[in-house]
């Protein structure tokens, strides 16, 4: 195991987080507070990247390869010149810092040089005075490209025949490895021992909007709007393609429609584009993606091969998981090191394993590249791990509840890599209290059986999710606050609004802290020019930002108790700050306004703007053993999913789902419920339907009447959700992340009911009908 | 992108069709739903674009006493919300009810659904269960035809071009015909169909006197399943019958593969829609 290392200078910020943590009455944190922007929203005053209307604005579309692998011999204009709008051709030629955007590899061009390593990368931007005629002078670009064979299994790949880096020496980007205890020997002396190869394939993100970003050069550098998840890495991808100090270059979040881990990726990227051709035309450039780009060039979630070995003894303990992970990375490896490195670490699923040997391999491909994407490689996993276990169940002869109630952690358990999880486990009452709420023993026997041509199933799946960065890779986040002398109070974070509902999240915890409504608050997020607060993403945008905003807030708390406790005739830590008012605890009587206690502080000598900065403690991982501190802690879910199968057609109906999550302090219970639903029906989709068709490559369905994403008619009902506040001492009141969790364990709950159903063990997911009605088919014939 | 396009829009029939004649390259746009993605992804290439969608005169449901008629223009969300289409055209009524979405539905003309010959339409089928045919029209004359004669394949009609189809012609049939709608897509709406069948058969007590039968989306064309109808005619209707009957539907498709389905599920699921459609015919007279 490994214990935490905190830093001497973080002291008082420790003691602000426990002292919280104590609380036990609140005023705004668990409240159903309305979104901040929903007024906004709903009357279309919100303004997304396209709505910013600039003098002199002109328009760029990208101009793709239409070839996976060849050499690019050369672009140029063609005919686009003639036309009265052609403004100019942007090419890697024209940059003038590095034609380098790779996220933790240096293998990725913002615009291709030499190679092109995709159907659908790009290759250039055309800008156009208008956004019609940019698309239609794209299609006028000549491009050269000498084709080279191209290898699309990533099976295949990794014989290395073929190369899509060739200055890489291999397809094998890097691989991982988690290992304790002796798995080979335990698997020859486990009572039970089952072996499954798993398949998923890509998702896209399918957000509402698609990408764009907004570059306005100006006289001292550049500021781009785009709607992008971390601020401060678009400014320094942007930075290093343009040359230019990091601190030229400024970036603003408009509103965003959906971000789901897609738009962390692309947006610096995209961003880097736009940028550069600005700074060429030395004019505002408003580049779009279309629908059709967005499909065909932008990352997806990583299509995975798992072949996973897992033994049980008689008496239902699990004693070892052997797994290897394969990620098909695609053309670049983006952020498939951290996907992958995350599917190992959780590759057990949340129980307690003694033998452990997970091995990944990523590998490039030429298909579109992997990125992030709400589970961030954890439901390929969990999709394993989950299937296993109910195939274990059924071996020993055990419900798949009880063996999974056998073998759950709970504090003081140790995790895959070994780590002691200490506190804020609250799996166990998960699942106990999900299988209550649902029925479960009483469907379990019940269903199953075909009944005028449909059966129900019932399954249950798990899923542990580690918040914040992995191993010893730093994470921080920070916030700045400033009360204004009339008493409002500004918060700079730069934790983005990607729709989740952070912002107002974020928003409570500061009126939390201060005492004060939360009208008085005006929260700016996702801006360069708040601190670095690290990504949104990860489930960390309300527990990392929030911890950030309740130091500062509590910081500035600590300076108006001082000032106030001379009028109030206390000591500082009598005062109070409730409401707006700010009085003396022991006499309630004797108090005054939010603001006059405000006035005091500027007339008086007190800084009344703050940083919340905060340092995550780590623990240490050995690469070499496999072993050590993942994650500095995990949220948890369970769901319970009702299916009904048609078996005359294998159309297969979600019909209800009980989730619980185990999350720590819920901040606000409307806003996190919404989260589950949306994550349900993400994962719903990626379960039964989604699926990106490519042939050679270049993908068939770029469009939504063919890559299907659940409607309103494919819903379950969606039960209130179970809320297990295991508090996280680190979290804000002690919240953990939330948005990715009731993704994660849908493809292995539908599938496992599935299975109760008709019998039948989804290996792949998607698990579309027509798969699922030729295996009835392929069993009745045998 | 669209190509630049020249474009043309008239309020009435005449003034349409005598432009029609002197310009038989153009393309006809009525709700515009299928065409403008088409021309998008370049699947067609016209330069002239002849806008029918204000003709006034071609948007009514009319119940006569020997035929329904339809004008061309009549959308589909219109067509879901006639009471006389739900009473005497159940199968087109079933398909129009779950038909895209609401906003497509506003827009979305039945001719275009014709005229845009997607094997995969459906209205089609209903139409040709319900003997319907196609007024089709220019400058000089007035021709009908059989609906199931006016596909030729995929995007292909009989339809010259200075014609524009005007209206669908319903015959009212006695009351002894019985119809069915049904149809499977990958999800549960908002979906094109992967196999669309309707059914009409004509009952004398429990004896099946004549069937029509047609699916979409299984052949180049909407087709009729002739071998299944001539299996039914004439016979006693028992669940043996209907079994053997609809495996009989093999003999008149001829699916593809594409990245809705597969070959082999469009068979299967052509069996087996056959077979609901006929029962559920069969359960309406209980």
């Amino acid at each position: 195991m490994s214990s935490l290392t905190f830093l001497e200078t973080q002291k008082d910020e420790y003691s602000i987080l426990e002292e919280w943590l104590k609380a036990k009455e609140f005023i705004y944190v668990g409240r159903e507070v309305r979104r901040i922007d929903a007024l906004d929203k709903v009357l279309g005053r919100a303004k997304y990247v396209e709505d910013f209307l600039i003098d002199g604005l002109v328009y760029a579309r990208i101009v793709k390869s239409s070839i996976a692998h060849g050499m690019l011999i050369s672009i140029r204009p063609g005919r686009a010149v003639e036309h009265p709008d052609y403004i100019t051709l942007v090419t890697s030629s024209d940059i003038p810092g590095m034609n380098q955007v790779g996220y933790y590899i240096p293998d990725q061009p913002a615009l291709a040089e030499k190679k092109v390593r995709f159907h659908g990368e790009p290759l250039a931007l055309i800008v156009a005075s208008k956004p019609r005629s940019a698309e239609e002078l794209r299609e006028l670009v000549e491009v050269e490209i000498k084709p080279l064979n191209a290898v699309f299994d990533p099976l295949e790949a990794l014989k290395d025949e073929i190369l899509v880096h060739e200055e890489h020496g291999s397809n094998i980007v890097l691989k991982t490895r988690v290992r304790k205890g002796d798995a080979l020997k335990a698997l020859q002396e486990s009572d039970y021992v089952v072996e499954n190869t798993y398949r998923a394939g890509h998702q896209d993100h399918a957000y509402l909007e698609t990408e764009g970003a907004l570059a306005i050069p100006n006289d001292t550098g550049m500021t781009i709007i785009l709607p992008g998840q971390y601020p401060h890495l678009a400014q320094s991808i942007i930075s290093r393609v343009l040359g230019a100090p990091q601190s030229k270059i400024r970036i603003i979040q408009p509103a965003i429609g959906g971000g789901f881990g897609g738009k962390d990726d692309m947006m610096p990227i995209i961003g880097a584009q736009a940028a550069l051709a600005a700074y060429k035309v030395r004019k505002p450039v408003l580049l779009t993606y279309t629908r059709e780009d967005s499909f065909t060039s932008h990352c997806k979630r990583d299509p995975a091969v798992i072949r996973y070995r897992s033994g049980a003894s008689k008496d239902g303990k699990l004693t070892v998981v052997d797994v290897e992970i394969i990620f098909d990375a695609g053309a670049y490896a983006n952020r498939g090191p951290f996907t992958l490195w995350r599917a190992t670490a959780h590759s057990t699923g949340p129980y307690e394993v003694p033998n452990v040997d997970a091995r990944g391999l990523l590998v490039y491909t030429n298909k579109v590249y992997q990125g992030s994407f709400r589970g961030f490689g954890n439901p390929q996993i969990q999709f394993a791990a989950e299937r296993q276990m109910d195939e274990l169940a059924e071996k020993i002869g055990l419900d798949p509840l009880e063996f999974r109630l056998k073998n759950i952690l709970r504090p003081g358990s140790k995790t895959s890599t070994d780590q002691l999880v200490e506190d804020s486990v609250g799996i166990g009452e998960a699942l106990a209290r999900v299988a209550e709420k649902s029925e479960w023993f009483k469907k379990r026997k019940v269903y199953g059986r075909i009944v005028d041509g449909k059966a129900r199933g019932i399954g249950l799946a798990c899923a542990w999710h580690g918040i914040s960065t992995s191993r010893g890779v730093p994470d921080w986040c920070n916030a700045y606050i400033n009360v204004a002398k009339d008493g409002s109070v500004t918060v700079y974070t730069g934790i983005v609004e990607i729709g989740q509902g952070t912002h107002t999240g974020l928003t409570q915890i500061a009126s939390e802290a201060l005492g004060i409504p939360v009208e008085k608050i005006n929260l700016v997020g996702g801006v360069s020019d708040a601190p670095d607060t690290g990504a949104t993403h990860g489930s960390r945008g309300l527990s990392l930002g929030g911890t950030a905003i309740l130091i500062a807030a509590t910081k500035i708390k600590k300076r108006v108790q001082r000032v106030a406790s001379r009028v109030l005739e206390c000591r500082p830590e009598e005062v109070e700050l409730k409401n707006g008012w700010v009085y003396n605890k022991g006499r309630p009587e004797k108090r005054i306004t939010w603001e006059e206690a405000v006035k005091r502080c500027y007339s008086e000598g007190e800084d009344m703007a703050a940083t919340g900065y905060f340092y995550m403690p780590k623990g240490k991982f050995d690469e070499d053993k496999g072993r050590g501190f993942a994650y500095v802690v995990f949220s948890y879910m369970v769901v319970a999913v009702e299916v009904e199968v048609d078996v005359e057609t294998g159309l297969t109906s979600v019909v209800r789902v009980w989730p619980a999550i185990c999350a720590g302090r819920i901040i606000n219970p409307k806003l996190a419920t919404t989260q589950i639903h949306g994550a349900i029906i993400q994962g719903i989709g990626y379960t039964l339907m989604e699926e990106v068709k490519l042939e050679d490559g270049r993908i068939l369905n770029p469009n939504f009447t063919d890559y299907l994403i659940p409607t309103i008619a494919d819903l379950p009902k969606i039960e209130e959700p179970i809320f297990v506040e295991d508090y996280f001492r680190f979290g804000p009141f002690g919240a953990k992340g939330l948005a990715e969790m009731a993704l994660i364990p849908i493809p292995a709950a539908v599938s496992n009911a599935i299975k109760h159903a008709v019998g039948i063990k989804p290996s792949e997911i998607p698990y579309t009908s027509e798969k699922l009605f030729k295996e009835m088919l392929r069993r009745r014939e045998k | 992108m669209i190509p630049r396009i020249e474009y043309y829009k008239f309020e009435n029939l005449s003034e349409a069709l005598s432009y029609l004649r002197n310009n038989p390259d153009s393309k006809i746009i009525a709700g515009g739903t299928d065409l403008i993605i088409q021309l998008r992804s370049k699947k067609i290439n016209a330069r002239k674009l002849l806008d029918i969608s204000r003709i006034n005169e071609l948007k009514y449901i009319q119940d006569g006493s020997e035929y329904f008629r339809i004008g061309a223009l009549v959308t589909i969300e219109e067509l879901k919300k006639s009471k006389v289409i739900k009473d005497y055209a159940q199968p087109l009524w079933r398909a129009v009810n779950n038909f895209a979405v609401w906003q497509v539905r506003n827009t979305a003309t039945i001719g275009g659904n014709i005229c845009n010959a997607s094997p995969a339409a459906d209205t089609v089928p209903p139409l040709i269960v319900l003997e319907a045919k196609l007024k089709l029209q220019n400058i000089e004359r007035v021709r009908e035809v059989k609906i199931e004669e006016f596909f030729k394949g995929p995007g292909e009609t009989i339809i010259e071009r200075d014609e524009i189809l005007t209206e669908i012609v319903i015959p009212k049939k006695n009351s002894l015909w019985r119809y069915s709608f049904i149809k499977l897509g990958r999800r549960h709406s908002h979906i094109l169909s992967i196999v669309n069948v309707a059914v009409g058969l004509k009952m004398n007590n429990t004896k099946i006197e004549d069937a029509i039968i047609a699916l979409g989306s299984v052949a180049p064309t909407p087709v009729r399943a002739k071998n299944v109808e001539e299996y039914l005619r004439e016979r006693q209707a028992t669940s043996k019958l209907i079994d053997e009957a609809s495996r009989e539907v093999v003999k008149d498709i001829k699916p593809i593969s594409d990245v809705r389905a597969s070959a082999e599920y469009r068979v299967e699921m052509s069996k087996l829609l056959v077979k609901k459609a006929l029962n559920e015919c069969l359960d309406i007279m209980k």
